[in-house]
């Protein structure tokens, strides 16, 4: 196992060298979060399907429990239950839209992981750097529990548990724990946990920071372990993951339509029922609960005792529990909306549940058709403070101040960002199937053969993976 | 145009606002209040108190701004929220964000009265390298110094020791005096 704590110790001090201006150092933060001896337990393994590409490189790292899916390189890495999920990277011959240029992508879109730490942590989509464009790259970087790497190529950077980097391309930044940022390009940062920051440079710019003190009862992350409710709750439900993970082959638990995609790594418990187009992917829990047509669960969702009428997408780490949805309900990165048996959450057609917002309520709410969600709500004065009709929330031109919320530039300019990406996801997850036309994930992940890769099992380099080259 | 040296129009040290560094803020303002009382030299101002350490070193400048931001009520969330143009926020975003914190914050009745008894060395600036200019240097050289590094005054050295103060207001008065006479020759014909 020496081979594995050195391993560890180059990752740290590379980490450290480029948050050293930040003053930030991760070793305490990190150094017994995920002990040696459980990195060496689990297998990791691999999707092959006729729609994806298929090229791995595995080279001195250690991959406990992660999967992998499209093209990918891991070196020097340690990646522990991580989900690298490669099956939006660009194709050669791809043209990349930036600023009005139309940019030719010159071959396959690669990622690219050297140097980092990744801790239960999902990367996903594409790189939005118009300078690497055929490059997601993660280098230098630790990411904890749940946070998501999402389109965002990482140098040098600490990312706490639940955050979320989306479209953006950071460097030598520190990402508080239940932190969200979109915001193309960002250096030299720290961001505040619980801090919620979109921003399009000169369009708009959209800020909403956690009362501080009262996220800590959701997410508190200081020495040791994460703690708090969104931990106990995944803490809770482990169980039903470990059973996926040791059967080999797993019977469906609920009827699939042909145009749906149930991903054998997913928890169905009883009574949950799955409409055409929808697409669970791996890790997701289904409990009690009706997704409807073209609903989508992604990775590290939880939906328990939840109606979800139709197109509405629950984005990665995002929970739903004694929640009715109406159509076409965004719910963003890792939201945590949760009603109760005899209070129970509804939220009309058409809304955006902004990401990382925390609905978590004791009476029964309806939150309007068409609003726009954001912070933390918990009853029906702070959802008066936290939200805003759409319609309402387009006519901003200038600035807003709404509680905790601080929005400047074109309300309208945002709200169709959002609406406009939506759709784009819905597009991209199958949504739109007819038997024809708009495949997407949902009808090409169906049967995915899935094949394991194995450590060394004891001795000096006990917990590293051969150097493995996967090729179709 | 004149060639005028840094010392000679510098404010000499003994005629400058200065306390020690154990004093309170309220004890620089009246120190300034003093100075401003003394000094007549010209119209205008002293707008800054130098710190002394118990060897009649400087170690530091409390400027107006200095003073008025010690009043600023201050806690970790104000803090957060004047840090918000790091994130591509306009002055005038980061100013309604505060003002509505501000709007929910208990009422500070006593907020002089604390503030008066707050340490000067916790507000003051401490001299950087680029604010510190030898009495000898002209004032040409100087200006430069002044305005690439957006000060408001410069610290006169003479060898080690620190013998005076020059005020970009002197500058300013002394290089306007010299154009307005440079021009007033133009124009009678008389260079």
């Amino acid at each position: 196992m020496k081979e594995l704590v050195k391993l560890f110790d180059r990752i740290i001090q590379r980490v450290n060298i480029n948050l050293r201006e930040l003053e930030f150092d991760v070793n305490p933060i990190v150094n017994k979060l995920i002990p040696t001896a459980q990195m060496t337990k689990f297998y990791a393994f691999y999707g092959i399907t006729p729609h994806h590409p298929l090229n791995f490189v595995f080279k001195h790292s250690n991959l406990s429990g992660s999967y992998f899916l499209g093209r990918c390189r891991v070196t020097n890495s340690l990646l522990y239950k991580s989900d690298i999920r490669g099956d939006e990277l660009k194709k050669n011959g791809d043209l990349f839209q930036y600023q009005g240029f139309n940019i030719p992508v010159s071959q396959d879109e690669e990622i690219h992981i050297d140097d980092s730490f990744l801790i239960k942590t999902l990367v996903h989509n594409f790189s939005h750097d118009p300078e690497t464009l055929e490059r997601f790259f993660i280098r230098d970087t630790v990411s904890t529990h749940y946070a998501n790497i999402h389109g965002s190529p990482s140098d040098g950077c600490f990312m706490g548990p639940f955050s979320t980097v989306d479209l953006t391309t950071m460097r030598d930044c520190v990402i508080g724990a239940y932190a969200y940022v979109q915001a193309g390009e960002i250096s030299h940062l720290n961001v505040d946990p619980g801090t919620v920051w979109v921003r399009q440079p000169g369009v708009f710019n959209f800020m909403y920071r956690y009362p501080r003190g009262q996220l800590n009862d959701y997410i508190y992350f200081s020495d040791g372990p994460p703690r708090g409710v969104f931990m106990d709750f995944v803490e809770d439900r482990k169980e039903a993951f470990q059973r996926v993970f040791e059967v080999v082959n797993i019977e469906n638990q609920v009827a699939v339509p042909g145009s749906a995609s149930l991903d054998r790594f997913a928890v169905i418990k009883p009574k949950t029922s799955i409409g055409e187009n929808v697409l669970v992917a791996q890790r997701a829990y289904l409990q009690n609960s009706t997704l409807g047509k073209g609903a989508n669960a992604q990775e590290n969702c939880y939906i328990i005792n939840s109606h979800l009428r139709g197109n509405n997408v629950t984005a990665h780490g995002a929970k739903i529990i004694d929640a009715d949805m109406g159509n076409d309900v965004f719910v963003g990165f890792n939201s945590f909306l949760r009603g109760r048996p005899d209070a129970r959450l509804t939220i009309g057609k058409e809304s955006i549940v902004m990401p990382h917002t925390i609905i978590d309520i004791r009476k029964p709410m309806m939150v309007p058709p068409g609003t726009l969600v954001w912070g933390l709500v918990r009853n029906a004065k702070e959802l008066k403070t936290n939200s805003m009709g759409l319609k309402d929330f387009s006519k901003i031109d200038t600035r807003i101040c709404k509680g905790n919320l601080l929005f400047e530039g074109s309300g309208g300019s945002f709200v169709t960002a959002f609406q406009e990406r939506i759709h784009h996801i819905l597009e991209a997850n199958g949504a739109f199937y007819n038997g024809n036309v708009n495949r997407g994930h949902a009808q090409r992940n169906q049967n995915i053969s899935f094949n394991t890769i194995q450590p060394y099992p004891e001795g000096e380099k006990e917990g590293m993976y051969p150097t493995i080259i996967i090729e179709p | 145009m004149k060639c005028y040296l840094v010392k000679d129009l510098m404010v000499p040290i003994s005629e400058y606002a200065t306390v020690p560094e154990a004093a309170t803020l309220f004890e620089a303002v009246l120190a300034l209040e003093e100075a401003q009382e003394q000094y007549q030299q010209s119209r205008y101002s002293h707008r800054a108190v130098l710190i002394l350490d118990k060897n009649k070193r400087v170690i530091g400048k409390l400027s107006q701004m200095d003073f008025l931001c010690a009043l600023e009520p201050r806690d970790a969330d104000l803090d957060q929220i004047r840090k918000f143009n790091q994130f591509g926020f306009t002055r005038k975003a980061v100013a309604l964000q505060q003002e509505e914190y501000l709007k929910k914050s208990p009422p500070k009745l006593d907020v002089y009265s604390k503030a008066a008894k707050l340490k000067v060395t916790d507000f003051m600036q401490r001299p950087a390298e680029g604010e510190y200019v030898d009495e000898n240097t002209s004032v040409d050289m100087t200006l430069h110094q002044l305005t690439a590094g957006s000060n408001l005054s410069l610290l006169v050295t003479r060898g080690k020791e620190i013998v005076g103060v020059l005020r970009l207001v002197d500058v300013f008065a002394a290089v306007f005096h010299a154009m307005k006479e440079s021009e007033t020759q133009l124009l009678d014909g008389t260079t």
